[in-house]
Order: structure tokens, then sequence, then C-alpha cells
């Protein structure tokens, strides 16, 4: 009998691999690709050099004042002066440590939430994290616990940009789980109400709901109370947000196989045990890419805060640009770092959520 | 077949009793009037062309479809719009897929230790003990601790089937358990099958497999749109077939 020795792999062939290669087929391949290329190359010699320019080589670097600002670049000087009430507006500076204990307790649980053994994250991190916004609450009021009392009227900055945006998430994952659940329900009344908060809080304008939120929530607190800005806020943002990740959740629902729930089903598992142990986890994994898409648009949105007088990151930016010590117009830099802030943000998470996506797809081959 | 184990199945021991059953999906009337009795011990496989109603006959089994005519009732207990029935229904009956279904967040033993954990409420120490010894009888323990994306389909149906066991059911259910499987990993899970026949399990199993039908079986039943066309001994089905339906089937099926 004749055995079967499999042929030795080859090389490929060398005009397809290599830098010079990659450079003309991807810049370079036909007249058109050619041109394109030349014409970004020349644009870019035209804007470049005045912008490095004025954004390193002639800027302003040192100085505390409007009056250090004496070349001809960017008064980056004026973002550094101002830095404190960019992050942390005008919360207290001895108190700066509260904030940084909420923001540092916000990364630790999302760490530990994709680090730590299942067991471990169902028990602490899942329920730490849904806690996580009421105990910065506490900590950064200070009154509960016997710190030194901080009215909402001084919290602001990116700080507050990012942990409002967390808080509004945070509560909108269960509530928005519950929510595509009802509009999944064989249970006509049920199902109704589900579609019709999902697709109010979906199709109305994130302003609008602010403004309603301003005049129609305190209807629903009794008589009296004041209701403080920042809850109403959160609220807003909690439902908004609620709203287009219950459309998320659906389309994760939607991709969890059939087989699924009738394995669930012939093992005897009731329904809240199958749709907590077996379903929940893959439609989250399944949404996560979507899910983080969603969080960058809330996030951003989060700068409209400063129309209802909320001393976010760029309210905060407008009004150290009105400071009679700088009245020096320094609008660009001051919106420039603003852009940048978010950018940085915005863009890694949605690196993230593309590598995570990237993961899916191999593991979801299957 | 063994006169050992015909005499095991006694007479008026039937653990599943099917009478007058029909089923519509809207117009549609995809079983008509099933009668079945299953006694206890007692192996049966269920072939037919496809459309024919078989994997419908057996999900109504563990309530995975609903019927609309009829009575079903599985070890004493009558299926009927009641969640403590369909519960206690589904603990007493194992259900294998075609496509396995195993939960694919989830390691081999947490797929095995679920059900028993969740469900009989058992100690998690005493469940993964259970689990592992029937993956020792599926033959793969050591890959307890991997993901089912990361197996074999002949492992992960080798898993699907010990998954069932961990429940101690007193039925086994297969929906065509080997035909989305290559060849070469057919037998390893017919061999499982076998093993499990040969203990006396209930089983109830629609496939094409005729090796495994002659070898095991005690009754094969053979549908055609939505009926109960002929049942006897694998012998007289394979050899002496009373319907031209039937005639038409085998010569299809042996033909390729
Ligand atoms: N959810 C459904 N809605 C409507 N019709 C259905 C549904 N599920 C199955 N059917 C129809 O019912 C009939 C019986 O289906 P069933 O799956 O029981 O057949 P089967 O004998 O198992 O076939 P196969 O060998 O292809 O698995 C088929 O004609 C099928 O098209
Ligand atoms: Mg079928």
């Amino acid at each position: 009998m004749r055995t079967f020795k499999p042929l030795p792999s080859q090389p490929a062939p060398k005009e397809t691999v290599g830098a010079v290669n990659w450079i003309r087929e991807n810049f370079f391949s036909s007249v058109g690709n050619s041109l394109a290329t030349l014409a970004i190359l020349m644009l870019l010699a035209i804007i470049l050099p005045p912008a490095i320019d004025w954004l390193f080589l002639s800027a302003n670097w040192q100085g505390v004042t409007q009056a250090d600002c004496t070349k001809d670049g960017a008064c980056w000087s004026f973002v550094k002066a101002w830095s404190k009430q960019f992050f942390y507006g005008s919360y207290p500076s001895d108190e700066l440590w509260r904030i940084n204990l909420c923001l540092l307790a916000l990364v630790a649980v999302i760490i530990a939430s994709n680090v730590l053994h299942k067991d471990w994250r169902n028990k602490i991190a899942i329920p730490l994290f849904l806690a996580l916004p009421f105990i910065s609450i506490v900590i950064l009021d200070g009154r509960p616990i016997g710190l030194s009392f901080v009215s909402t009227d001084y919290w602001g900055g990116f700080s507050l940009n990012v942990l409002l945006a967390a808080a509004a998430i945070i509560i909108a994952f269960p509530l928005s789980f519950l929510w595509a659940l009802g509009r999944r329900s064989d249970m006509p009344m049920i199902r109704s109400v589900c579609v019709i908060l999902i697709e109010f809080f979906r199709g109305v304008p994130v302003l609008a709901l602010f403004f309603m939120g301003s005049v129609m929530l305190p209807l629903f607190f009794p008589e009296g109370t004041n209701v403080d800005k920042l809850l109403r806020v959160w609220i807003v943002l909690t439902l908004f947000m609620s709203g287009y990740m219950a459309e998320v959740f659906r389309g994760g629902f939607q991709a969890v196989p059939k087989g699924q729930y009738e394995a669930a089903d012939s093992l005897g598992l009731s329904f809240w045990q199958k749709t907590l142990l077996i379903i929940l986890p893959q439609v989250i994994k399944i949404s996560m890419p979507n899910i983080l898409a969603t969080f960058v648009m809330l996030f951003k949105n989060t700068t409209f805060l400063l129309i209802i007088g909320i001393f976010e990151m760029l309210s905060t930016t407008q009004t150290a640009l009105t400071n009679s010590n700088w009245l020096g117009g320094h609008a660009t830099e001051g919106y420039l770092f603003v852009a940048l802030v978010f950018w940085i943000c915005c863009f890694s998470m949605s690196m993230i959520s593309s590598s995570i996506e990237r993961k899916l797809d191999t593991s979801h081959k299957k | 077949m063994t006169s050992e184990h015909q005499q095991g199945i006694e007479k008026n021991d039937n653990i599943i009793v099917i009478e007058a059953l029909n089923k519509w999906y809207g117009d549609f009337h995809v079983l008509k009037d099933i009668n079945l009795k299953v006694k206890k011990g007692e192996r049966i496989v269920i072939c037919g062309p496809s459309g024919s109603g078989k994997s419908t006959m057996i999900r109504c089994i563990n309530r995975l479809e609903e019927f609309q005519r009829g009575s079903l009732v599985v070890d004493g207990v009558e299926m009927i719009e009641d969640v403590k029935n369909i519960e206690a229904i589904r603990r007493e009956v194992g259900m294998v897929f075609q496509h396995f279904n195993l939960f694919p967040h989830l390691t081999i033993l947490e797929n095995l230790t679920l059900g028993p954990i969740w469900v009989q409420k058992k100690p998690k120490k005493e469940a993964e003990a259970t689990a592992m010894k029937y993956l020792e009888r599926v033959q793969i323990p050591d890959q307890a601790f991997k993901f089912p994306g990361q197996l074999s389909g002949g492992q992960q149906q080798r898993v699907a089937i010990a998954r069932s066991l961990c429940m101690s059911p007193e039925i086994m259910l297969f929906d065509e358990p080997t035909s989305a499987l290559d060849p070469e990993m057919i037998k390893e899970v017919l061999d499982v099958m076998i093993e499990l026949a040969e203990e006396g399990m209930t089983m109830l199993c629609v496939t094409h497999e005729m090796g495994f039908a002659k070898k095991v079986a005690d009754r094969v039943i053979f549908m055609d749109a939505g009926e109960i066309v002929e049942q006897d001994t694998p012998d007289e089905i394979f050899n002496n077939p009373q319907t031209d339906r039937l005639q038409l089937f085998l010569s299809q099926i042996l033909d390729h």
C-alpha cells in the first residue's frame, strides 16, 4: 500500500510580501489611487507646518496669568491654570480625594468584573457595581458618613461628566434588560407598556428630555420637596440610556439561538433561572460592543447639561473663557482641550468595543 | 435484544401513555391522532421522512411543544397547563438535541452541574462529583474545564448526553443526535447511547442510523405526514414492511 505524505509548505511568492509592496498596493495601485494619495500629501504639507507651529513650537507652556502668554502660538498656560476646574468643577480643593476615590472605585470595579473568577464576579463585583452610584453620592455629599457637606452646586467638571454617565449606565443595565424582556413578553399589557417606554425615551431628543425632567419630575415627588437638579438629570439620563440599551438587548436576545432556551427548559430550569443563568450572560456578551457604542453617545451627550446650568466640563470651560483675568480670547485652546479629552475617552472606548467585537467574531464562529 | 431484557419490561408498567394526541401549527395539522404507550426500560427508534412530525412528537413529551387535543401522561403525571406538572415531567425526562445546545458561556463541568445545583438543589461538591462520574462514563473527564466551543462535535454531543444524565432522568429523548456530526464522530456517540440502552434506560430516539436501530431497539416506529404508520420490532419493520409507504422509505434510505 502507498503511504500518504503531505507536501511541504512553500513560502509565499516574493512579489506579494514586503513593505514596498504594501505601499504600492495600498496607495499607488492605480492612477486614481496615486492622484488621491498625492493630493492628500499636498494638503497635509499645507496644513501641518502652521498647525504644529501654533500647537507646539511657538506655544506658551509656562506662566500663571494672561500676561505670561507672550508668544504667538497657543496659550496652554490658560488650560493649565484652569485644569483643576476643568476636572473637578468648584469642589473644595481639600476634598478632591473624594472625587478621585469615586473614580478609582469605578475603574477598580470595571477591572474586577473583567478579571475576577465568575463566582466572585457574580457575588461581589456585580452587586458592588450596582451600588456604586449610591456609594459615590454618599461620599461626594459627605453628610451621611460624617464628612463635610458639599452641595451639588459645587460638583462639576469632567469628573462629573464621567460619574454621571457611569451612574446612568449602571442603573440603565438592569432597567433596560427588564424593558427588553418585557417587550418579548407574551402578556400584551406588559409588552405595550415596555414598547411605549422604550420608544418614548428613544424618540424624544435628549435636550427635550432634560427640560421635561425639570418640569415634570417634581410632580412625581411629594409636594414641597426640592428635587435636586443633578438627581433629576441622573434620572433623565438613565431613562434615555435605558431606551437605547433595551433595543441593543433586544438584538442580543434575538441572537441567542432557540436551542439555548430549549436546552434550559428541558433541564427543568424555571423562567427566571433560564433568563438569568443562561440567556442574560449570552445577551450581555453579544451586546457589549453596541452597549459601549451607546455609552459613548450618552457620554458625549452629558455636555448638553451646560444648557440647564450644570457645571460639567464644557460649561466650566465657558466660565473660564469669560473670566476677567483671562480675557485674551483663548476659546480655541479651551475647546480644543475639551475636544481632546472627550476624544481620547471615546476613542479608547471605541477601540475596546471593536476589540471585543473581534474576539466575539472568532469565538462565535462555531 | 436479549430475552433477559424482554422480561425486565413489565407488562403494565407504562411510563409514557399518549392517547389521541393532535397538534396543529395554525391551520397545519402536524400530529394526527397519535397513540403510543412506552413501557419502562423500552428502547424505541422513530424514523420517517423529513417533515413527518418526528421531532414534534417527541418534543411534546417534555412540553417543548404544546398540543391542542388528546392526553399525555409521563410517569403518572398528566401533562396539563400547569407549571408544577410541567416542571415535574421535565425533571423525569432528559433530552439530547441535534445541535447539542450546550451553554457556550459555561465550562463543561458547569454545563453538567447547572441543573443539579439549581433545579435539584444539590450541594455544589456533590453535583461536581456526579458530573465527573458521568464525564468519565462518556470518556472525556479531561475536558471538564474547557468551554464547549473548544470541543469537537462528537465530544460536545457526549457532554450533552452526560448533562442530561446528571439529572438522573427516567426517560431519555434523542432528536437526531448524530445527524450534525462528521462520519468519524458518529460512532463515539452511538457507543455511548448503546451503553445507555444496555443499562435499561427508557429511550425514544429519532434517528436514521439503522444499524443502531437493529442493535438496540425493542420497537421501531415509522411516521409519515403526522401519523404513526407502522410500529413493530426492527426485524419486522426492515424485512417485512406492511405498507407501500414504508417500503418506499426503506428503499430510499438503503439506496445511498
Ligand atoms: N414552529 C413551526 N411552525 C410551523 N410549522 C412547523 C413548525 N415547526 C415545524 N413545523 C412543520 O411541522 C412539520 C413537522 O416538523 P418536524 O420538525 O416534527 O418534522 P421531522 O419529522 O422532525 O422532520 P426532520 O426529519 O426534517 O427533522 C414540518 O412540516 C414542519 O415544516
Ligand atoms: Mg426533526
